[in-house]
């Protein structure tokens, strides 16, 4: 069956994805000056103790060995222990704040996909007219307006001047915290709901020009009906593919939006390492983020023959 | 993109002006600003000051004046800007030409690596390679070139894919030219059209990483200005003194708007068909 085959090739390429990320992390690191050796003990020890400490550790093995052992160990969830403050396990940092980075990424793809969807299918509808001008300039701010302008000029409007919501995230939190999400969701959300209503608008378009369109309105489907039940439900399987595509900009945007509005996620976390220069820490930030977004653009293709019918038949 | 209400040929013309003309005096601003007046990395004045004929855009948090920053952060964008996308266009033109025209052996490994490089999500990438090396303005050149060349190869690797079977190349390698010869007469000078263009939008995109990396702390490091860590400096600031915040943001957002209009206009001036 091509089928199987196709969904056997895709999951292969997957997981070559993810050793290839996991190879480039490793080797990142071992290309770049200084090692775990030198980092722990401190710039100024001698020598001969650097290199005992290496022996210990087992820094003078040769990398293939280690690679494979840095992924044995990051499979378990073992990714070693932070270099600084407590010297925490990396894993007990980043399960502190991988939920808020999911939460808040869940949001706003969701909102994304509401409105994007709405708006995409709306233009098409209204194609060449008002609204859909209107839709397709509004959707050309969202992706040329980085996130990082848009935040303190959204946070200035309705934080600062009409004092509605809150400026950033706080540990004593005095309302609900839906309110402190409600600006970085947007936020984040505004990129990747400008790819989809794009998206969505050239797919309908491209629906509602084909024949059994044109037999329905022939046979007088109320209109309604028509975009949402014969159009729209044809022409979304390339929009849910992008929204596993859109998940790169969600990427780029939750290190942003947590920095700006101080959300305790992996991508404040992650920045917060760097300039600390706390490398295992960094490194399972980035092999933790490329395999949820792997991971999730996997099930996403995965998804499209199980909606729809025409991909799996064409396959069998 | 091929979008079916497209507007009238003026309209857009007038864009594509707009950005070159605004890409100029950026360049002129980038090389002048900083020597005019004031020194752009040192006080010069009482912080906070407003816009006046001594400091043209008034002063930031330390006194230091706007104007003369703002110019040196477009001097950062741009040396960046380009910096990277040579870098990129080299290895990257590289790549893709050895992927068509290099025996398999080397051509296949070296697009697979292209290939992965370029699913590796940008931003994991750059961060990672900032992380494990060191922040500031030249990491963040190779960390964003490194993002940038897999594009380009796999962009230069498909384009040259399908020139090579071009009648006029294949009567070429009848007559006996050497594959260099047929590469750098016949198959590079099609693509450098192409490859400007998108070189323009994606310059957009390299001047726009090293503003979210600077403005996340992690990019150019201070005394020296960039246009994403005054953004991120003037947020603190911003219930008494919003004005500070404005700068930056308009001349980050007027230069992506510049640079796609002029990537636009170039790739409608090299294909006319697709363009409308």
């Amino acid at each position: 069956m091509k089928l199987a085959k196709a969904l056997v090739m895709r999951l292969l390429f997957g997981v070559l994805s993810l050793v290839f990320i996991s190879l480039v992390t490793f080797m990142a690191d071992e290309l770049a000056p200084g090692d775990a050796a030198t980092a722990i003990i401190g710039e100024k020890a001698t020598p001969g103790a650097v290199a005992a400490l290496r022996q210990e550790m087992g820094l003078d093995r040769p990398w293939p060995i280690r690679y494979v052992e840095f992924v044995g160990r990051a499979v378990q969830g073992d990714f070693g222990k932070s270099y600084y403050g407590t010297k925490e396990p990396v894993s007990t940092i980043l399960s502190q704040n991988l939920p808020m980075t999911i939460r808040v990424a869940t949001m706003a793809i969701l909102l994304a996909a509401l409105i994007g969807i709405s708006l995409g299918t709306w233009a098409a509808v209204r194609q060449n007219r008002g609204a859909d001008r209107f839709v397709l300039t509004l959707s050309t701010l969202g992706v040329t307006i980085p996130n990082f302008v848009l935040a303190p000029i959204l946070v200035y409007i309705f934080a600062v001047q009409l004092d509605r919501l809150p400026t950033t995230w706080a540990v004593d939190r005095v309302a609900p915290d839906i309110y402190y999400l409600i600006l970085p969701v947007v936020i984040l959300s505004l990129r990747p709901m400008a790819l989809l209503t794009r998206l969505t608008r050239s797919s309908m378009i491209e629906t509602l020009n084909q024949e059994f369109i044109r037999l329905a309105v022939a046979k007088g489907v109320p209109k309604m009906r028509l975009v949402l039940r014969h159009a729209l439900r044809n022409a979304i399987l390339p929009v849910i593919t992008a929204i596993g595509t859109s998940l790169g900009f969600l990427l780029t945007g939750s290190f942003i939006v947590e920095t700006a509005f101080a959300l305790p996620g992996i991508g404040r976390e992650g920045i917060e390492a760097i300039q600390k220069g706390d490398t295992p820490l960094i490194q399972a930030t980035v092999l933790v983020a490329g395999a949820l977004f792997i991971g999730i653009n996997l099930l996403v293709d995965l998804l499209i023959p199980i909606l729809d019918p025409r991909v799996r038949e064409a396959a069998v | 993109m091929n979008s079916p209400g497209a507007k009238p040929k003026s309209r857009k013309e007038i864009a594509f002006w707009f950005g070159v003309g605004f890409l100029v005096l950026l360049v002129v601003f980038a090389i002048l600003g900083p020597l005019i007046r004031h020194d752009p990395l040192v006080p010069v004045s009482k912080p906070f000051l407003m816009p006046s004929g001594l400091h043209w855009l008034g002063t930031d948090e330390q006194g230091r004046d706007v104007f003369a920053r703002l110019a040196y952060g477009a001097r950062i964008s741009l040396v960046v800007g380009f910096t990277v996308q040579i870098l990129s266009l080299l290895v990257g033109v590289t790549v893709g030409l050895l992927g068509v025209f290099a025996p398999r052996w080397i051509g296949m490994p070296l697009m697979r690596f292209a290939d992965g490089m370029f699913a590796f999500p940008d931003i994991l990438l750059a961060i990672l390679i900032i992380g494990v090396w060191s922040m500031g303005l030249v990491p963040v050149i190779v960390a964003l070139a490194i993002t940038a060349w897999p594009a380009v190869a796999r962009l230069v690797y498909t384009q040259a894919l399908s020139l090579k079977d071009r009648e006029y190349v294949v009567a070429s390698q009848a007559m006996g030219a050497k594959t260099t010869y047929r590469v750098v007469r016949h198959v590079l000078p099609h693509l450098t059209g192409l490859l400007m263009a998108v070189a323009m939008v994606d310059l957009a995109g390299t001047i726009l990483a090293e503003s979210a990396l600077s403005f996340l702390g992690i990019g150019v490091q201070a005394p020296q200005p960039s246009w994403g860590s005054m953004i991120n400096i003037a947020r603190l600031d911003m219930q008494s003194n919003p004005q500070l915040l404005v700068w930056p943001c308009v001349i980050l957002c007027l230069t992506i708007f510049a640079l796609n209009f002029v990537g636009d206009g170039l790739r409608a001036r090299l294909d006319p068909k697709r363009a409308d």
